[in-house]
């Protein structure tokens, strides 16, 4: 499998084809032609045209991968030899559960992960929540995280402040395991691999990252990490979310899916939109993770916003953005307005910028976004 | 492309008419996009077989060389040929590295050659994502395998990084001296369907000589006999650079006009002496066998070894530079039975014993490390880790990962355990190695058949050009007037303590390491070693270490470098070159008494040398660990002879352990760290110092005691001590 690792980083990180659209080529040539991936790049555009029926622009795309082939042996060679791996989706060690959650239409092509894979085997609680969280919440997450380790369940968790990184910290604390999912490329993670060196070399933490390996952390990989986490979690455990940001559409978005999601039962004076959720329809725990039964009877679901809201989050937020600059053009603090978001104005900006189907102008000293004409029906989420 | 129309491009770019079969066999199939090992003696016309591709090939071709001279030596042609090549490496500084490789971005360069170790490097990585890459050639290819003579443990990566080149991409593989199991070996490394193409080795134009003798006097006594009756001019192979400055220091007592060479020398002194060499500027240059791999130079006339080399496949190697021109070249190889159990020990002690390297992995289980806690936390001489470092990563019991641009050293989790077996084979092999060498000098038929029969290259061709063959025998004979001038020059010879702040030229021969302080008291460690310093130290360790600003740290260095007062000394003697040794031994360990009366003198004459008239302020001595009061004796009666006033206020603040009892530099500098003081500093504000000693080892004690000298305001600092030792000497 080694040898291929050059050619799995190339259809990775097609530009914008996003998983499924990869995925799904995977699943013609591995799957139902048998062609080892090797092969595949080895066939001629004509072959490519005809049994894979890609289109010119595709095509193009995959003549371009093809040519960073040799570059990419580079690459891969250098990541390699400092102990990360590379698992594609067609590989045995590739995880279960991610695959089962995520479908071919969001499951990553590759995970590149340094640290003990048999992780990937085992039974996993996923606990997420915000950066800023109570007391409460770390000392339910805490708990949680206690619960797993005693029942050889693996931790997964973001490696952001507040909630994630108490989840890490409560599984070393137990001796019990983990998995980092990164919002980075995995070689720019060094100080956490000094961190964690012997947690690693004891096979008790996995770091994990579906980006480039050298991509740098942004907001928008922050973003495209959460589904991974709910991915490979077997169950799901909320500690703390406010009314926005990455744990609210995260849980959101899971719940749209079908997963059930437990959320601790927020204390009467609490301001956390932890009710929210559980009116929405994810199942409340008690501190130890206990599931409250009768509060979920008590409260009556609200259907219309939750399939109201699904709607748009389940589009991602750059499906947000879309909506939102559907009707007219927006500043960034607009945008932030609309949409809820706890970031700054120069965050969104930066984040704005980088879409390609938003254009900016300038008017009267403002910056103005809009949407690019008539092409909004081009592909541009990262997952689809 | 066929074969005609290749000749015509050839002629047109290159200026030659035609191809030799076997570099068309093998270009035909780069062309093709195959991967080809070539084994071809050297002057065939090996890089003809990757330049010529390279040129008509779109995108650029990278060529891993561990030879810098050859290097410079291509470009330098190839750029004479109006073709764009340009190298990487660790002798021009990052700034005209980094421009290289932006070009090599931009699609400029048709050949880039570079060092493998440059795999290790970031920005490199980084701009192979934007180079088009056409070809991979690995150049000196047996560096590949443990079997051949000059395994290189950074060409481990270089395998790993073809096995992960895309199929159709053409790798070139060459060596000149392969035996058919490192041949295997390459082949099998390399995986895949790779096509062998080897020619035959041997060379005829050789006149190949043994001359066995029984003592080192008799090899410098022949040689300065002789050597000025040797055509040409030529290379002289000594086995270590201690006998390469004694060779050097003997020919210019004789006035044979030599130079001495070795991989400690900066680069513009290399790059000097290579041009030297090329231009004929002296009869021979003396060096250990860091010079000549990759020197295209077509008529050195004769090279000569006094050490027997390891292997026959050494031998051929060192021996396979000379009389590239087809005319004729003498080979000779002086022995002396002794040599044989140097190489034996050598072999012996090339790897540590099983438990130093558990010490390392349990040392590597605990905590990620860098070499320098490696060497603090295990008590191990740098080389020693080395070398267990190397073979643990080929084992994969440990990996090197950078991070932050910091080499560190961690354990792979369910690796295998330590296969001593593999160590037993190897040295099995290496003791076979030297019983063949050994076979060389001594079988009584052709010695050409010989060495082409041990690679492997089996010619009926009925050779007659040695010494067993058609040639005379050369035989040494001693006489007297040349013993007395042997005599006097060991007496009038003073080795050089290079203890002067370190310089970017004495760094290099210095081989220690350097703690720096900021300001608020955080260590910059800067091991200075071989491999920094052949990276160039500005590159190298300025990237690799967890150093914020590299500006500072550079200024924080040069302050450093230009603050010490400590100036370069001077020795009596090495310690085992004479008598020496054996007389402060007995001194020293067996209450012999005060130093002899021959150690003074000889160090009155060693003052003279090095220091001619001047005048110093105080005679200043180290205060002994062990010895009592005969260092103190020894520096008074000196410095009532030399009428200079003593000084016995330079004290031990602690208690300090013996020196020779520890085994790196890194616990060396511990141990005498701060462990000295001046009593009266007023009196040595402004003033010069001679300081005294008995024996200089690894130089830790002088240096801090220079250090605190000069922060004392002292205003010179010349250390003289009686002996020097070399690595290895029993103290």
């Amino acid at each position: 499998m080694t040898n291929e690792a050059a050619y799995w980083i190339a259809l990775a990180h097609l530009p914008r084809w996003g998983y499924k659209k990869i995925n799904e080529l995977i699943i013609k040539f591995f799957h139902e032609n048998q062609v080892s991936i090797v092969d595949f790049f080895g066939l001629t555009e004509s072959d490519w045209r005809n049994i894979y029926q890609l289109g010119e622009a595709q095509v193009t795309d995959l003549q371009n991968a093809k040519s960073e082939l040799g570059s990419n042996a580079f690459l891969a060679e250098s990541l390699l030899n400092q102990g990360y791996e590379i698992i594609p989706i067609t590989s045995p060690d590739y995880s279960k559960t991610l695959k089962e959650n995520l479908k071919t239409t969001q499951a990553p092509t590759v995970l590149y992960v340094k640290g003990n894979k048999k992780i990937l085997e085992e039974k996993s609680v996923a606990i997420v929540g915000s950066r800023a969280a109570s007391e409460i919440a770390l000392k339910f997450t805490d708990n949680i995280a206690k619960n797993a380790s005693k029942d050889y369940k693996v931790v997964v968790s973001g490696f952001a402040k507040g909630v994630d990184k108490q989840a890490l910290d409560s599984a070393i604390n137990y001796k019990g395991q983990s998995i980092i999912v990164l919002p980075q490329g995995i070689m720019t993670f060094t100080s956490g691999f000094k961190k964690y060196y012997k947690q690693i070399i004891d096979g008790d933490v996995l770091v994990l990252s579906t980006f480039h390996p050298k991509a740098t952390w942004e907001v928008g990989l922050a973003m495209a990490r959460n589904p991974i986490i709910y991915g490979l979690a077997d169950e799901i455990y909320v500690a703390e979310s406010s009314n926005k940001g990455g744990t609210w559409s995260g849980v959101i978005d899971g719940l749209k899916k079908g997963r059930k999601i437990f959320v601790r039962e927020p204390e009467p004076s609490e301001t956390s939109a932890n009710r929210l959720l559980i009116q929405k329809g994810a199942v409340p725990v008690d501190s130890e993770g206990n599931v409250l039964l009768n509060m979920t009877d008590s409260v009556p679901l609200e259907f219309n916003s939750v399939v109201q809201e699904s709607r748009l989050e389940g589009e991602g937020l750059d499906g947000k953005i879309r909506s939102v600059l559907e009707f007219r053009a927006l500043t960034a603090k607009e945008i932030l307005g609309k949409l809820n978001l706890d970031w700054t104005t120069s965050e969104i900006n930066k984040y704005i910028e980088k879409l390609n189907f938003v254009e900016t102008r300038k008017l009267g000293g403002k910056k103005l976004f809009s949407l690019k004409e008539a092409k909004s029906s081009v592909q541009t989420r990262l997952f689809d | 492309m066929r074969r005609q129309e290749a000749e015509q491009i050839l002629l047109r770019t290159f200026g030659i008419p035609k191809f030799y079969d076997k570099q068309w066999q093998t270009i035909e199939k780069i062309l093709n996009g195959e991967k080809v090992l070539l084994i071809e003696k050297t002057g065939f016309g090996k890089s003809l077989c990757f330049q010529f591709p390279a040129f008509v090939f779109n995108g650029t071709t990278v060529v891993f060389s561990p030879l810098i001279a050859l290097m410079r030596d291509q470009v330098k042609k190839l750029s004479s040929l109006g073709i764009s090549a340009k190298c990487i490496n660790s002798e021009q500084t990052p700034e005209e590295n980094s421009q290289i490789i932006e070009e090599a971005k931009q699609g400029k360069i048709k050949i880039l050659y570079i060092a493998p170790e440059r795999q290790e490097n970031n920005e490199w990585i980084e701009a192979t994502q934007e180079i088009k890459l056409s070809m991979i050639v690995v150049d000196e290819a047996h560096c590949i395998s443990v079997w051949g003579h000059d395994f290189r443990p950074a060409f481990k990566r270089i395998i790993n990084l073809v096995k992960l080149l895309p199929k159709g991409l053409p790798v070139l593989a060459t060596t000149a001296t392969a035996t058919k199991r490192v041949e295997v070996d390459i082949a099998q490394q390399i995986g895949g369907s790779i096509s062998i193409i080897r020619g035959n080795l041997m060379r005829d134009n050789f006149k190949l000589f043994v001359v066995k003798v029984n003592s080192e006097d008799e090899k410098l006594i022949w040689l300065g006999r002789y050597l000025e009756d040797m055509p040409g001019s030529g290379i002289l192979y000594t086995g270590t650079r201690v006998d390469t400055e004694i060779y050097t220091k003997w020919f210019e007592h004789l006035g044979i006009s030599s130079t001495g060479y070795n991989a400690g020398l900066d680069s513009d002194s290399r790059i000097a002496i290579e041009n030297g060499l090329m231009n004929n500027r002296w009869k021979c240059v003396i060096s250990t066998n860091a010079l000549g791999m990759g020197i295209d130079k077509p008529d050195i006339r004769f090279i000569i070894h006094t050490q027997i080399p390891q292997s026959p496949i050494h031998y051929y190697q060192e021996i396979g530079r000379a009389g590239r021109d087809g005319e004729t070249a003498y080979i000779i190889l002086f022995y002396n039975p002794d040599d044989r159990r140097l190489s034996e020990v050598f072999i012996d002690g090339s790897r540590p014993v099983i438990q130093k390297y558990e010490k390392v992995i349990d040392a590597v289980k605990l905590e990620l490390l860098n070499e320098r806690e490696l060497m603090k936390k295990t008590n191990l001489k740098q080389n020693q880790i080395r070398v267990i470092k190397a073979d643990l990563i080929e084992q994969g019991i440990i990996r090197e990962v950078t991070f932050g641009g910091s080499k560190k050293y961690e354990f792979v989790p369910d690796s295998q355990p330590l296969n001593t077996k593999a160590f037993e084979e190897l040295r099995t092999s290496k003791l076979e190695d030297l019983e063949n060498m050994v076979g060389y000098i001594e079988t009584t038929k052709s010695r050409m058949k010989f060495l082409c029969d041990y690679l492997g290259d089996n010619t009926h061709y009925s050779f007659t050009n040695c010494d067993n063959t058609n040639e005379n025998k050369i035989i040494v004979n001693i006489t007297p007037e040349w013993r007395e001038k042997l005599k006097n020059f060991r007496a009038n010879y003073f080795p050089i303590l290079e203890t002067a702040p370190i310089s970017k030229k004495n760094l290099k021969e210095l081989h220690k390491e350097l703690v720096i302080q900021d300001k608020n008291g955080n260590g910059f460690e800067l091991v200075v070693n071989e491999e920094v310093v052949a990276s160039n130290l500005s590159e190298y360790e300025l990237e690799t270490s967890d150093i914020p600003e590299k500006e500072d740290f550079l200024k924080l260095l040069k302050s450093h470098l230009t603050k010490e007062r400590l100036i370069d000394g001077v020795a009596a003697s090495y310690y085992g070159f004479s008598n020496v040794g054996s007389a402060i031994h007995r001194s020293k360990y067996e209450n012999g008494g005060d130093f002899p009366d021959f150690l003074l003198s000889l160090t009155l004459k060693a003052f003279r040398k090095k220091f001619g008239q001047e005048k110093f302020d105080w005679v200043v001595y180290v205060p002994s660990t062990k010895s009592g009061d005969l260092v103190k004796n020894f520096a008074t009666t000196i410095a009532n002879i030399l009428d200079f006033p003593i000084s016995h206020n330079l004290q031990k603040t602690r208690e300090t352990k013996q020196q020779k009892v520890l085994q790196n530099g890194v616990l060396k500098r511990e141990n005498v760290s701060d462990a000295f003081t001046y009593v009266n500093p007023e009196e040595i504000r402004g003033k010069s110092i001679l300081l005294i000693d008995d024996i200089y080892d690894s130089g830790a004690t002088i240096k801090e005691i220079g250090k605190i000298l000069t922060n004392f305001g002292a205003n010179k600092i010349a250390p003289i001590v009686i002996a020097r030792t070399v690595g290895g000497d029993i103290v």
